[in-house]
């Protein structure tokens, strides 16, 4: 009698699994990854009809009726598949793939321009590009205020600099792996032992302008390579150390400017 | 009767004129005009317009042609499927050019053959694959940066489509200047 219940509970349990995997491999089908007659639409039915008797709530149902419903997603999408292998359109997608890459290049134009007829079109002035232009050159500043701008705003010509001076500025070399060192430090200790989050303006901000701005240049590299985390709630910003870098940019990142307003 | 016939003529010929300027000459930022455009433009026998405009610029290797959006994911070259109130009308090429010619209209030989490589595997897919897929196709032939920048150029140029899933489709493009069925068959045809 003690089997009951428990056996009960793994078909729920084993149940709610199997839907999930059904509904998941619909969904890859729907996003093209597999070919709509990879899933055993009968068989997923079956599935369906066995653990019916087992489901309790309405979560349960609900997914019930999810996998119905992305179950005859796929059958819709069989259905257009035999529909296109019947048409004239229909090539096997591995055969393009070996023909295009034992096609040479100048082979492939041809045949596509052999059955391109491109639109004849014609671009002209429209009123509103007309005025559009009227106003960018109303808004123009002679060429000499121009040039003036672009003198002011080139500043110091290019020039090629050692490793010393490099290291010297603290952007490379030993001396700014030092300073990585020294402010993972300076945030673990922060940090402490309450893994209270580090607000992150507050740990950035030097005693200057420039202090500032090298550290958070500093910041930037500690959080590329591992060795911090940068999250953003709302406006706020906060930094949590790790305690075992990667030392490597993960992959899939993302770019996060932080403009540094001179007040701060 | 000859009052009539001449008064005949010009009210054709100036639809016929009104008709060629709002197909050839671009409004918006797709090429050619909208059927309820050209009802309310040149008036309910638009259609006769038409025919007889056809007439005209076949003897410049040019013609009318209608397209509209697919209604569902099926793939077909079906004219009468074709949706009347969404159909788009332009004038496109009714034959073919040469690489020569396709090289003077600022086409690189590479480039139209990415797009040739990328067309033939969606249509063999449906008319939608990941994008990812299409680009690992094209960086066999081209190699991985190429790739990129070709599927960025087919999607700029109407050619390609993407979704926010990154799934590509055949583009506005595409579906108006590509004979699908014709590409294909040479496509199987073409000898290696």
């Amino acid at each position: 009698m003690a089997e009951k219940p428990k056996s009960r509970r793994n078909s729920l349990a084993a149940g709610r699994k199997e839907l999930r995997e059904v509904v998941e491999t619909c969904d890859a089908i729907s996003e093209r990854k597999f070919n709509p007659f990879f899933m055993d639409v009968k068989l997923g039915v079956n599935t369906l009809r066995q653990y019916f008797p087992y489901w309790e709530n309405f979560d349960d149902h609900c997914l019930d009726a999810h996998a119905i419903n992305r179950l005859s997603e796929v059958v819709r999408l069989q259905n257009t598949q035999l529909k296109f292998q019947s048409s004239a359109l229909y090539a096997d997608p591995d055969f393009i793939v070996r023909k295009v890459e034992r096609m040479s290049e100048k082979r492939l134009a041809e045949v596509f321009l052999q059955s391109w007829h491109p639109v004849a079109e014609l671009e002209h002035l429209t009123e509103g590009a007309v005025t559009d232009a009227l106003g960018y050159w109303n808004q123009l500043l002679p060429i000499e205020e121009r040039w003036k701008r672009r003198e002011y705003a080139r500043g110091k010509e290019p020039s090629s600099v050692d490793a010393k001076a490099l290291a010297g500025l603290g952007i490379q070399g030993e001396e700014f792996g030092k300073q990585l060192i020294r402010l993972w430090n300076e945030l673990r200790g922060q940090y402490g032992d309450k893994h209270a989050p580090v607000e992150y303006w507050a740990f950035v901000k030097g005693a200057s302008y420039s202090d500032t701005v090298q550290r958070a240049y500093v910041v930037s590299f500690l959080v590329t390579y591992g060795y911090a985390k940068l999250r953003q709630e709302g406006e706020q910003m906060t930094l949590v150390p790790e305690d075992q870098p990667s030392e490597k940019a993960p992959s899939g990142g993302v770019s996060f400017p932080i403009p540094i307003p001179r007040e701060s | 009767m000859e009052s009539g016939q001449t008064q005949t003529k010009s009210f054709y010929s100036d639809k016929l004129k009104r008709a060629i300027h709002l197909l050839v000459f671009r409004r918006g930022k797709m090429p050619g005009a909208k059927e309820w455009e050209l009802k309310e433009k040149i008036g309910r026998n638009y259609e006769q317009v038409l025919a007889q405009l056809n007439e005209l610029l076949a003897e410049l290797d040019l013609e009318v042609k209608k397209v509209t959006e697919p209604r569902s994911e099926e793939m077909s070259t079906d004219a009468a499927r074709v949706g009347e109130d969404e159909a788009r009308y332009f004038v496109a090429l009714k034959g073919t050019m040469g690489v020569k010619e396709a090289k003077m209209i600022g086409w690189r030989i590479d480039n139209l053959a990415a797009l040739s490589a990328a067309l033939a595997f969606l249509i063999s897919k449906q008319g939608k694959a990941p994008r990812e897929d299409v680009e690992k196709l094209l960086a066999q032939k081209f190699g991985r940066w190429k790739a990129v920048t070709l599927a960025d150029i087919f999607l700029r140029t109407g050619y390609l489509d993407e979704d926010d899933a990154g799934i590509m489709s055949l583009g506005w493009r595409t579906r108006s200047e590509v004979d699908l069925r014709a590409l294909m068959t040479r496509m199987a045809e073409a000898k290696l």
